[in-house]
């Protein structure tokens, strides 16, 4: 679709520009205001991430505009959730009920676990790109979720960790949350016909800062690898902790281990996490814009959920061309439709597609920290 | 706009009756807990685990509820009658936190970290209540009713006893009152009238966690009923009030960034705390003097 | 073996909890003042040091200075501006608490708003663990810790026992009535009590951010232990605070040795309330609590 936009000759660019702007004035449709949503944790705990993701899609919003895709003005409209329920749930009726938005970004399983019911009841699209709680799948239609969930990562991690390393005796920390349980059953069931073991299991509170006493505990069993399954702050503190206290096993973890804070902190490297592949050296000008001016704009290079709330937007910027295409308004009811009628998308990072329950299938690709980028050890494609 | 209006206005009412019932233990009867939103919890856990494995009808619902908050309320009832003061304010705490934990493990009751997801619509006499309006209803009467049950005690002679417990504990005992079980029926009636909040709020969201039942929550509500006014009746409302649409106000200075809001509200409202206690320690709806001891 | 390992964590854990309550009983104990906002205190203390010593890029003397300078004055600004106006009207328990209550609320915020509200983890190769003996490992921070708690509690008991000061904070704890009768001024002592109580969090403060890192919301759960460890081990008894803070941290870890983690905040809070219904005075405490 960008090599279009790039081979435009200046001719062809006026040509275009009076059609357009003819088929605009005949049509009203076609003027719309088009405005999407995006709640996130602006304030509070969890504020670093509603950073991280803001970041992307104002930059998206930037890239939209420039690009001219749409036909009306496009904004982004956010509110603060602080990731808590009922602070989503005021936002989410402010969008859907006063401003009338059929398209919302959201994050963090509790708030969009809390906004879906008005998301169903209202045909909203919510898009998620950063939670990956198993349970998400199945909430309803409209919760789309441009991030493969856990249990698929671990479905290309785990043989990697078993076949190619040769190791064969795990032990698992987790969150005892929907996440955490979601991966204690995945390595329940996909470890005994690989050969391999799940020893022990150590649950731990979302707000549990001390792991020198589980760390003793897994020196004690001396397994081969220690899975890790926390977020954020507390991962990093895991990871640190495990290390200082004299555990020297393999150490593995899903997505989350792919925060900028984890892929710097010594204690970290060797450490192996699976992720959807995000092909950076892909030369479409989506993705090498993306991240060029990423760069300017931020001064880093930007982490896998940022791309994926790039591509919530880019998603929406895509399905609705084609809805306007087809004179057709954009609401949440035809989003939906239009995205089961579309074989595949050309996001950044890669061509993706969804699978019946609105979830990304994407390649996993297999990480190894090394302080810097990580390296790619290897790339799967899911059939789930 | 109309149904936005409508959902701040059901949120505001459980944060109402939540602050209205608190205040009949820190206001009236001069006890200071910090562990009202464990009670907030058992009610909308109650309720929806009754919706969820028996029945939806609105009255069993809220009476399961109402009960389960009642019974537990000894959680409360017994430190207060051992301790008071800076011990007993320790002791919600604990009461608090071990709450946070139980509401995060049960997973069979609570759904643990997860959550309770689906809770049916609450039904009354067969009919079913589903749209925004029908739920502000339903919220407004829960608060009308939890007002007017305050309102009675704390006018009647219950109240006046809450009162001179509050007063003067060892006065009220050389007048023959019995004080251990005043101190007992206030904190039962409240913590079941919480549970009240509770059924509302896991009907109207059909989805409920422990975010929502966190120290965090009980500050937020104690903030409520110190800034309006604590041992008034209509102090309590004006306060949740007050600090539900602060964030809204706030959202629309234009020049505050957006990113910080959440912390902005939250120093407003600590500071109205810490200012309001140095010059007007009756908050906003009382008289200017008041004294809670 | 494991137990040995976790009975060692518990006593690295334990000494920072014993420093941290020790502080907030010799407040709560001298002036009767329910100062919440010891927890802000802690949490202004570990910012401080790290903004100093690893923003700035300064000595880490120099960040300790800074950092009991910022609480000190802390702990003397709310003492001079809220307590004591409070006071002077009619300075229930009530209204007291509440105002530190609202005083922790501002300060987690505004250092949420100045420094973030990310993970605070100060960088240091001491806190790794070192092979003592097989299979036993032991951080050079906690030889650390343990130094300076020898060295604190030294001289606080120095302090109480020999200076003027340190034997009218501790008549002020058991009689004020007492105290006021022999000319000296409890205000003026109180201003004694928060300057000491508020400078002993600094070392505490920092160990805290070195081993387990700290964000700023974790003024509520310094505060709990405080609490804790200042009931449970009797009000007005400093060493009763720091034995139970002790006690504390050492029972946390070792309950590992059986439970799932998420229930060692529990466990003390059982203990608490144990104590609470059945001996509010404390194991040390003087038996007034009506």
């Amino acid at each position: 679709m960008f090599d279009y936009l790039k081979n435009m000759s200046l001719k062809n660019l006026g040509l275009s520009l009076t059609v357009g702007i003819g088929l605009m004035s005949s049509s009203a449709a076609w003027s719309e205001e088009l405005q999407i949503g995006a709640i996130f944790p602006l304030s509070g705990p969890n504020a670093i991430y509603g950073d991280i993701f803001t970041s992307a899609f104002k930059l998206a919003e930037r890239h939209v505009k420039e690009d001219g895709l749409l036909d009306g003005d496009f904004s982004i409209l956010y509110e603060d959730s602080q990731a808590l329920p009922q602070q989503a749930v005021t936002a989410m009726n402010k969008m859907v009920n006063v401003q009338g938005l059929q398209y919302v970004l959201t994050a963090f399983t509790g708030q969009t676990k809390a906004i879906s019911p008005i998301a169903k009841r209202s045909q909203t699209v919510i898009i998620n790109g950063g939670a990956v709680g198993p349970d998400l799948a199945k909430l309803t239609d409209y919760l789309w979720n441009v991030i493969p969930l856990a249990n698929t990562e671990l479905h290309g991690l785990l043989p990697y960790i078993v076949k190619e390393r040769g190791l064969k005796s795990f032990v698992l920390l987790y969150v005892d949350d929907p996440l955490g349980d979601g991966i204690l059953d995945v390595l329940n069931s996909d470890l005994p016909p690989l050969g391999a073991t799940l020893d022990k299991t150590f649950s731990v509170a979302p707000t549990t800062q001390q792991f020198s006493g589980i760390a003793a505990s897994i020196r004690n069993i001396g397994p081969d690898v220690v899975f890790v399954a926390s977020y954020g702050d507390q991962m990093i503190q895991i990871v640190k902790q495990l290390r200082e206290n004299g555990v020297k096993a393999q150490l593995a973890s899903y997505s989350a281990f792919s925060t900028p804070n984890l892929q710097t902190l010594p204690a970290a490297k060797g450490a192996l996490y699976a992720r959807q592949a995000v092909n950076i050296d892909s030369d479409d000008n989506l993705t090498t814009r993306y991240l060029k001016d990423y760069q300017e704009e931020y001064g880093k290079s930007p982490s896998v959920y940022a791309t994926n709330y790039y591509n919530a937007v880019w998603l929406y910027v895509l399905l609705a061309h084609e809805l306007q295409k087809q004179g057709k308004e954009v609401t949440g009811e035809n989003l939906l439709a239009q995205r089961r009628a579309m074989d595949s998308f050309p996001l950044v990072g890669g061509t993706v597609t969804f699978d019946d329950t609105g979830v990304l299938l994407a390649p996993i690709q297999v990480m190894e920290i090394d302080g810097e980028a990580g390296k790619t050890l290897s790339v799967m494609s899911t059939n789930n | 706009m109309i149904a936005y209006l409508l959902n701040l206005g059901v949120f505001f009412c459980v944060n109402a009756i939540l602050a209205v019932t608190l205040n009949l233990i820190i206001g009236y009867a001069g006890i200071f807990t910090m562990a009202h939103a464990v009670f907030f919890g058992i009610g909308a856990y109650t309720a929806a685990f009754v919706a969820m494995n028996f029945t939806s009808s609105l009255i069993v619902v809220t009476l399961a509820a109402m009960l389960a908050g009642g019974a537990l309320s000894f959680l409360v009832a017994l430190p207060a009658l051992r301790v008071r003061d800076e011990y007993f304010v320790a002791a919600s705490l604990g009461v608090q936190m071990l709450g946070v934990t139980i509401f995060s493990e049960w997973k069979a009751f609570t759904g643990g970290l997860g959550g309770v997801l689906n809770i049916p619509l609450p039904t009354i006499f067969g009919y079913e209540i589903s749209t925004p309006t029908e739920f502000f209803i339903l919220a407004l009467s829960g608060l009308a009713l939890v007002v007017l049950i305050s309102r009675s005690l704390a006018r009647g002679s219950f109240g006046r006893n809450l009162m001179a417990v509050r007063d003067s504990e060892s006065a009220a005992l050389a007048l023959g009152k019995n004080v251990a079980v005043i101190k007992t029926l206030a904190i039962v009636l409240s913590s079941s009238l919480a549970a009240i909040a509770g059924t509302i709020y896991a009907y109207y969201l059909s989805f409920i966690n422990v975010q929502s039942f966190t120290v965090d929550t009980s500050v937020l509500i104690m903030a409520m009923v110190i800034i309006g006014g604590a041992g008034t009746i209509y102090g309590p409302i004006v306060g949740a009030a007050t600090l539900m649409l602060l964030p809204s106000a706030l959202s629309y200075l234009w020049f505050l960034p957006k990113t910080e809001i959440g912390s902005i509200q939250q120093i407003i409202y600590g500071l109205a705390m810490v200012l309001l206690m140095i010059y007007r320690p009756g908050g906003m709806v009382s008289s200017g003097t008041k004294s809670a001891r | 073996m494991l137990l040995l390992q976790l009975f060692v964590n518990g006593i690295q854990v334990g000494i920072l909890y014993a420093l941290t309550a020790v502080g907030f009983s010799l407040i709560f104990g001298s002036t009767k003042i329910f100062h919440f906002a010891h927890g802000a205190t802690f949490v202004i203390a570990a910012y401080i040091f790290q903004f100093i010593y690893a923003g700035l890029g300064l000595h880490w003397i120099l960040a300790v200075i800074v950092a009991m300078m910022a609480t000190v004055s802390f702990g003397l600004f709310l003492n001079r501006f809220v307590y004591v106006p409070i006071q002077r009207h009619e300075g229930s328990y009530f209204t007291i608490f509440v105002a530190s209550f609202g005083s922790v609320i501002i300060v987690q915020n505004l250092i949420g708003i100045i420094f973030g509200r990310g993970f605070l983890v100060i960088d240091t190769p001491l806190s790794r663990g070192v092979e003592v003996v097989d299979n036993l490992l032991v951080s050079p921070l906690l030889g650390i810790a343990l130094l300076c708690a020898v060295m604190i509690f030294g001289g606080l008991h120095l302090v109480m026992t020999r200076t003027h000061v340190g034997i009218a904070l501790r008549a002020l704890s058991e009689s004020p009535e007492l105290v006021r009768t022999f000319g000296l001024s409890a205000r003026r002592l109180s201003v004694y009590a928060f300057a000491l109580g508020s400078s002993l969090v600094v070392p505490a403060a920092i160990f805290t951010g070195a081993t387990s890192g700290l964000n700023p919301t974790i003024g509520y759960h310094v505060m709990l232990i405080s609490l804790i460890s200042t009931i449970v081990g009797g009000v007005g008894s400093i060493w009763g605070a720091a034995i139970v803070g002790l006690m504390i941290g050492i029972a946390e870890n070792l309950a590992l040795w059986q439970f799932d983690s998420q229930w060692s905040e529990a466990v003390s809070f059982a203990i608490l309330f144990l104590f609470i219904i059945f001996r509010p005075s404390g194991l040390f405490g003087r038996a007034s609590v009506h």
